[in-house]
């Protein structure tokens, strides 16, 4: 009876979880069907969810009306560009912190991890003094570089090579391994699945980032976020609305995928920052 | 441990520390020479700059505090900040109590819940300018939340509405990020401690306040600390959706907006170096407050 009583109960839960999820994805299906919609059709008295007619030429819109296609790619090189740089950099300095000892390595990694809590993007105006100086703005250079290494990143290699026994390390050593070898042989199989973890959230980041791209990428660098941004100033009449949809989901469509595929890998990556405390 | 291998023979270890030392720092030198420029000399940086007249193309000229003198008194630069507290408040406090809520309810291993935990994490693999770009016609006055709940809104045309606009669709995105941290402290949690409390006659509310909350608590201060920076660094969607327009222009998009459009970079690291001050001071608080509890 308390069973039958404990399971009504579970089912409720369930109808009203799913109900809430589907409010979530409407916002999403109504945006997907708007995007198929005539110019001028998608507002105005009556207007349904459904378009009168799906223009399936509204896919190809956006390429027209923009280097849409440019800001793909450039995002692409940017995106990959970055996640290379932050696994590479990231599981070597992890590596060093975890099993190297030389003097000062506690000082740093501290030092690293106080910047954890640092509020970043309010620090812009000085990074682009830096970048500026450097002579980077508006280079591939200066949307890469500096993100080419994370706080987050360091800590949570880190955390993962703790893991890795010493004994496993001593045997590669005795071997005749340096710590070189025994990274890339021994220690990098171990942890590919933090490596990858770290991989897709850097690339996911990076290909939401606006505020910095923003600053220092004219329109031959533009990344998707800040290229969809000037589509949408742009087209701030109702009638270019369909289209600028349009580009929006073709924006998301990488990581969408990337997270429907990889989802058990983000979640934990989520959670691993977590574990920064 | 070193202590103990140094028994082999120092001659040899010492000429195998030597390249150990070498080795290792060399591991570490990319990231932290990356780190050091682009991450620690920005923070002296915008200190130092925060004293200077600076336009970029001329040289910077000293002023004392006179940037966080002129601050003090700039009312635009004051709205700015109760509008930022505004938008993080009334944007994360609910997304994180939703999430809360809603990992109760999606904890469960039935059939199906997978599914529709990814409805809800859906939003956060969508970039936020492609998000404001969603809701903006979302927030139109004849677009789908109007239509749906029969309302007359102008959401994102008058200063009455416009925030709350842009925190109805921030709760939209961001719930779902508190949503993992909170699934996976729920997670953590042995369920025996559950069946005990039950046997004891605790109630759902009971277990609850005396037994998940506090055993959640090291997720819940992530998740305020987490919130706390990403709130009152908001940028996107204000500069996308309003420009900062109808009352909805944060302290990010201020700093922008004085350091990039009207070339005050000077002026623009003060307002860095308050907000700077502020967030790790935040950040501070909310960990002692967590350690003395504990």
């Amino acid at each position: 009876m308390g069973r039958a009583r404990a399971s009504v109960a579970h089912w409720l839960t369930f109808g009203v979880v799913l109900a809430g999820g589907l409010v979530v994805v409407s916002v999403l299906v109504f945006t997907i069907l708007t995007a198929f919609k005539a110019p001028g059709e998608a507002f105005g008295s009556g207007a349904s969810w459904l378009p009168k007619a799906f223009q399936w030429g509204n896919v190809l819109a956006p390429f027209k009306i923009a280097p849409f296609d440019k800001y793909f790619l450039n995002s692409a090189i940017v995106g990959v560009a970055v996640t290379i740089l932050n696994v590479l950099t990231c599981t070597a300095a992890g590596y060093s912190f975890s099993k190297c000892r030389y003097p000062g390595r506690n000082v740093a990694f501290t030092i690293v991890l106080g910047t954890l809590m640092v509020p970043l993007e309010i620090l812009y105006v000085p990074l682009y003094k830096i970048v500026y100086d450097l002579g980077w703005v508006n280079s591939f250079a200066g949307l890469i570089v500096p993100a080419a290494t994370s706080a987050f990143g360091i800590f949570l290699m880190k955390q993962a090579i703790d893991t890795v026994p010493d004994e496993l390390l001593e045997a590669a050593r005795i071997d005749g391994a340096g710590e070189f070898r025994t990274l890339v042989a021994i220690v990098a199989p171990i942890v590919v699945g933090p490596m990858s973890a770290l991989a897709l959230l850097v690339f996911m980041t990076n290909w939401d980032s606006y505020f910095w791209p923003l600053l220092v990428s004219d329109e031959s660098h533009r990344t998707l976020p800040v290229g969809l941004a000037a589509m949408q100033s742009n087209n701030l009449a109702d009638t270019g609305v369909p289209v600028i949809l349009m580009a929006a989901i073709l924006a998301v469509i990488p990581t969408v995928l990337l997270f429907l595929s990889l989802q058990r890998r983000f979640v934990e990556g989520i959670n691993m920052t977590a574990g920064i405390r | 441990m070193t202590r103990v291998l140094s028994i082999r023979g120092p001659v040899s270890l010492s000429r195998r520390s030597i390249a150990g030392v070498v080795t290792g720092i060399a591991l570490a030198a990319p990231a932290l020479s990356l780190f050091g420029l682009f991450a620690i000399y920005p923070i002296v940086q915008v200190f130092v700059l925060s004293l200077f007249d600076y336009n970029l193309t001329s040289p910077p000229h000293f002023v004392g505090f006179a940037n966080f003198a002129y601050l003090s008194t700039d009312s635009r630069f004051l709205e700015s900040f109760v509008q930022t507290v505004i938008y993080a408040v009334g944007s994360y406090v609910p997304a994180m109590a939703l999430a809360l809520a809603l990992a109760h309810a999606l904890r469960g291993r039935m059939a199906g819940m997978g599914l529709v935990r990814l409805l809800y994490f859906l939003p956060l693999a969508m970039s936020w300018v492609a998000v404001s770009i969603i809701w903006r016609v979302v927030l139109h006055p004849t677009g789908m939340l109007n239509a749906t709940l029969g309302l007359d809104v102008n959401w994102l045309t008058s200063s009455d509405t416009a925030r709350w606009g842009l925190v109805l669709m921030t709760i939209w995105k961001e719930t779902a990020f508190f949503l993992i941290l909170f699934l996976a402290g729920l997670a953590a949690i042995p369920t025996a401690l559950y069946e005990a409390a039950r046997i004891d006659g605790a109630g759902a509310w009971q277990r609850f306040r005396h037994l998940t909350w506090p055993l959640l608590r090291p997720i819940t201060v992530v998740c305020t600390i987490t919130a706390t920076l990403r709130g009152f660094q908001s940028f996107t969607p204000q500069a996308v959706l309003t420009h900062g327009s109808f009352g909805t222009e944060v302290v990010n998009l201020f700093v922008y907006k004085t350091a990039f459009e009207h070339a005050r970079m000077g002026r623009a690291s003060a307002v860095a170096v308050l907000m700077f001050v502020l967030l790790v001071g935040l950040a501070a608080i909310q960990l002692r407050a967590f350690r003395r509890v504990d």
